[in-house]
């Protein structure tokens, strides 16, 4: 067994090396000079999919290579752990979300936040047009398809909205269009980014609520790394960032691009083009606005933090904001 | 008409398809494709079922995706067959060699063997970091266990004097293990790694879950969340056809090394349950003893933060002692509750779906030309394939879970029971004959009494495997009960419900196969005394 673990990682950076050198082209062969390349990992929060489309533009074009940063992307799943790995110094950073990252830090990991890239939380209500679900009231009477795990994001949404919570019937379901096509609920609580993509992919347009437009403000898709790592690895941590910006910057540019290279790049995820291109697009209005257009991407502010804390506070969550730390973003955007 | 009929039946042959003939097969065959594609084509537009042609169109599409996921995943259940089949033949022979560490090493194999996946995956993804690391180490526990136990019977399957023979030459144990015992284990080693094999492939598919850059398991979760039913169903098809594949090849090898392949699942209720109450009580004391040690130590030396890696401790505090003890306790049973309440409906059905199957097979023999294909079937999908898949179309309520669990006890005991019913003592059937005695009289007053130790066998192999189905199937499709509440606890860091609910599942594993084992004691004093001497 010792010996898998020692073989797997080395075949795995062997292999993205490899990608990474015929991918960068003659970018990648036009870098000497570097002493050493630092090896990190990022910890995505999900499988590889367009959702982190900035990061593999970064890879692509050699953000991270031309300050010499060597950077595994490291895929999540559906019982993938995302934090553990960050305070167990797996992965330098990971991409969590406000509310997971508040609970991590409850258990007493060390964590802040250090950018965030979906200033939209993309959780949304989707129903079919049919009987829709346009505004919170409309969730009165009907039934909601959601894992019960997220009760508390319904509890917070019908707080925000002043929706009578005993008036939704909830029923427990997988993470799945297919009850609702079935007829067995009504809408869905799912992010706005992928199952209305699925379902517009089968010619049904849902109808879908972002809650982030009806008081949810909470950050998705942060970018978080340990107090020690902020202390001790700042330099890795800025290139890192500086990479990450830097692809998000030209995935605004062309998502379409980056939906081409995602499918190009995981050949064996199983990804479809037409679907990657759909939900690149769609992701757009959640990561990018008049604060990031600007102060640059990952951007925060006082004003943003303290609406989370609100949001945080309706989910059972107690933090302050000391959670965020901007320092990285402040010494690459020179604010 | 009696006599030739039960007499075919009681042919001591465990290729148990072969009853029925080819044509039979091939008719039943036709008839589950021409259904199948009716009810899919009935169903279209629900997103819940794909008929042969789809797969088959989708298959030949994706042909080279297809294979390649099918490649990553074969090679890490491969890899983690072979070590986990080692690991139990090594841990057969210290059984063999010290004998008294074998009621402390097969409980905690069997503690080991009832970790619910959904929460150890995680923490071998940790452990692990990046690669194929959890995919092997969960195939590999997948498959220790029933190898272990199966080896456990075959090592012991010696006339006394072959072993005197090695004696008087002046031998030892190693000589006895080597010489005679590993021989005459074969057999039963093959048909360890019969059962094992589709359960490695189960282990690799789960592991993926744990963030996997390619695989079957990859492939499942993108499909169910992008309604692509059809690839939904071909990954499921495909992932069964390797098991079914690899379990008819390990059975053809069984085959080969045994003319009289053994009647495996026939394990007596183990050594424990001869001694004396009071010995019994020191003896789980000592158990939980070494699993705490071994739990606490295990964290400690690989180094894992204690943030998401918690001690016994924490769980006492967490559990009882701490400030807010009673309201964790309370969530915690609450979910237990709930569980209980869809595992032990599905296990019994799934035991009475098996055994009464088995003796109507036996009144019928036909019947099991259909009925065999479609039993390894059910058995070998992937249970992470067909959990979503069967709760949509059996509903979010009790019944979807309890057929998930019923489907997965009901494969092995079926088997279990077939080979339980053929042990009837040939001059005893012959007795019932001579007297023109009915096939009904003939099987409730000879064929199942000689049955009931296999069906207890396989009650016992059945606890862990209601466990696994009953978690996986809350985790993946219901979102209820305990499996769901550790996937929450899982990503909210609530680390301490997660390890409490680890702790609640496997004592309750090892209860539950306890307990099983007393009754099965109580039947067999009155049914099968011979089972209980050794």
């Amino acid at each position: 067994m010792k010996r898998h673990r020692t073989i797997i990682p080395d075949l795995t950076r062997r292999r993205l090396l490899g990608a990474g050198a015929a991918t960068l082209g003659l970018a990648g062969l036009a870098r000497p000079g570097l002493a050493q390349t630092q090896d990190v990992a990022l910890q995505l929060s999900w499988l590889h999919s367009v959702q982190f489309g900035g990061s593999y533009i970064a890879q692509d074009r050699g953000y991270w290579a031309e300050q010499g940063l060597d950077v595994a992307l490291l895929p999540g799943g559906p019982n993938a752990p995302v934090e553990p790995p960050v305070v167990a110094g797996t992965a330098l950073v990971g991409i969590s979300a406000a509310d997971y990252t508040a609970a991590a830090v409850e258990q007493g990991a060390p964590f802040r936040i250090i950018g965030v890239a979906m200033q939209k939380n993309p959780f949304a209500i989707a129903s079919l047009p049919a009987n829709p679900v346009e505004v919170p009231k409309d969730l009165e009477g009907k039934r909601i398809g959601m894992a019960l795990a997220n009760m508390p994001v319904l509890e917070a949404l019908c707080t925000l909205n002043d929706v009578a919570l005993s008036e939704i019937e909830v029923v427990p379901t997988q993470y799945d269009a297919a009850p609702l096509l079935a007829g067995q609920v009504d809408c869905l609580l799912c992010w706005a980014t992928d199952l209305p993509v699925a379902m517009a992919m089968e010619d049904i347009e849902a109808v879908t609520m972002l809650m982030a437009d009806h008081g949810y403000a909470l950050h998705s898709q942060t970018y978080i790394a340990t107090e020690e790592s902020l202390a001790e690895r700042r330099d890795e941590l800025v290139a890192l960032m500086r990479g990450e910006v830097a692809g998000w910057t030209d995935y605004a540019e062309d998502p379409d691009a980056a939906a081409r290279l995602t499918v190009r790049m995981f050949p064996d995820a199983g990804l479809d083009l037409a679907t990657q291109v759909m939900q690149a697009e769609r992701q757009v209005p959640l990561m990018f606005s008049s604060l990031t257009d600007e102060h640059g991407f990952g951007w925060f502010t006082p004003d943003t933090v303290a609406a989370n804390i609100e949001t945080l506070a309706l989910l059972g969550r107690d933090v302050g904001p000391e959670l965020w730390d901007r320092s990285i973003l402040e010494e690459l955007h020179g604010a | 008409m009696t006599a030739p009929a039960t007499r075919r039946v009681a042919r001591p042959a465990v290729p148990v398809v072969r009853v029925g003939p080819l044509a039979w097969r091939v008719l039943g065959v036709v008839g589950l494709l021409l259904a199948w594609e009716a009810l899919a084509r009935l169903n279209a537009g629900s997103y819940v079922l794909a008929g042969p042609v789809a797969v088959a169109i989708h298959g030949v599409e994706h042909a080279g995706l297809l294979g390649r996921a099918l490649r990553a995943t074969l090679v890490n259940a491969a890899w983690g067959f072979l070590w986990g089949n080692l690991a139990a033949i090594g841990l057969a022979a210290v059984i063999l060699l010290v004998p008294r560490l074998e009621r402390l090493l097969v409980a905690l194999a069997l503690l080991v063997f009832c970790l619910p996946l959904v929460a150890t995956g995680p923490i071998l993804r940790v452990a692990y970091g990046p690669g194929d690391g959890p995919q092997i180490v969960l195939a590999a526990l997948a498959v220790y266990y029933t190898t272990l136990l199966a080896l456990l019977v075959g090592l012991r399957a010696v006339p006394r004097s072959w072993l005197d023979l090695v004696e008087s030459y002046g031998r030892g144990a190693g000589a006895q293990l080597l010489h005679v015992r590993a021989m005459a284990a074969l057999p039963y080693l093959a048909a360890g790694l019969q059962i094992a094999a589709p359960a490695a492939i189960l282990g690799a598919m789960v592991g993926e879950f744990t963030g996997a850059e390619r695989g079957l398991g990859v492939l499942t979760i993108r499909a169910t969340r992008a309604l692509d039913v059809d690839a939904t169903w071909t990954i499921a098809l495909l992932a069964a056809g390797m098991a079914m594949a690899a379990y008819w090849a390990f059975g053809a090898l069984l085959r080969r090394v045994a003319s009289d392949p053994p009647a495996l699942l026939l394990a007596p209720p183990g050594p424990a349950l001869r001694r004396g109450r009071r010995r019994g009580a020191a003896g789980a004391a000592v158990m939980i003893l070494v699993a705490l040690a071994l739990w606490q130590g295990g964290m400690d030396a690989l180094g894992l933060n204690s943030y998401f890696a918690k001690r016994p401790g924490d769980v006492l505090t967490f559990l009882v002692t701490g400030p807010e003890a009673a309201s964790h306790r309370a969530t915690l049973l609450a979910a237990y509750a709930e569980t209980l309440a869809y595992t032990l409906p599905g296990y019994l059905a799934g035991l009475a779906l098996g055994a009464g199957l088995a003796c109507a097979i036996t009144l019928a023999p036909g019947l099991a030309a259909v009925a065999m294909p479609v039993a390894v079937a059910l058995r070998s999908v992937p249970i992470v394939t067909t959990a979503p898949l069967l709760v949509l179309a059996l509903g979010r309520g009790s019944v979807g879970t309890i057929t998930i669990v019923a489907v997965m006890i009901f494969f092995p005991t079926l088997v279990a029971c077939l080979q339980g019913l053929r042990q009837a003592p040939g001059d005893v059937i012959d007795i019932f004959a001579s007297y023109a005695t009915g096939r009904w009289r003939t099987l409730v007053l000879a064929r199942v009494p000689a049955m009931l130790p296999a069906f207890f066998a396989a009650a016992r192999m059945g606890v862990p495997a209601a466990i696994l189905a009953v978690t996986t199937a809350e985790w993946l499709a219901t979102g209820r009960g305990i499996g769901s509440l550790m996937a929450l606890t899982a990503s909210t860091s609530d680390y301490n419900m997660l390890w409490s609910a680890i702790t609640l599942v496997a004592l309750t594993a090892a209860l539950a196969h306890t307990l099983v084992a007393r009754i099965e004691r109580a039947v067999l004093r009155v049914y099968g005394p011979e089972q209980l001497a050794r």
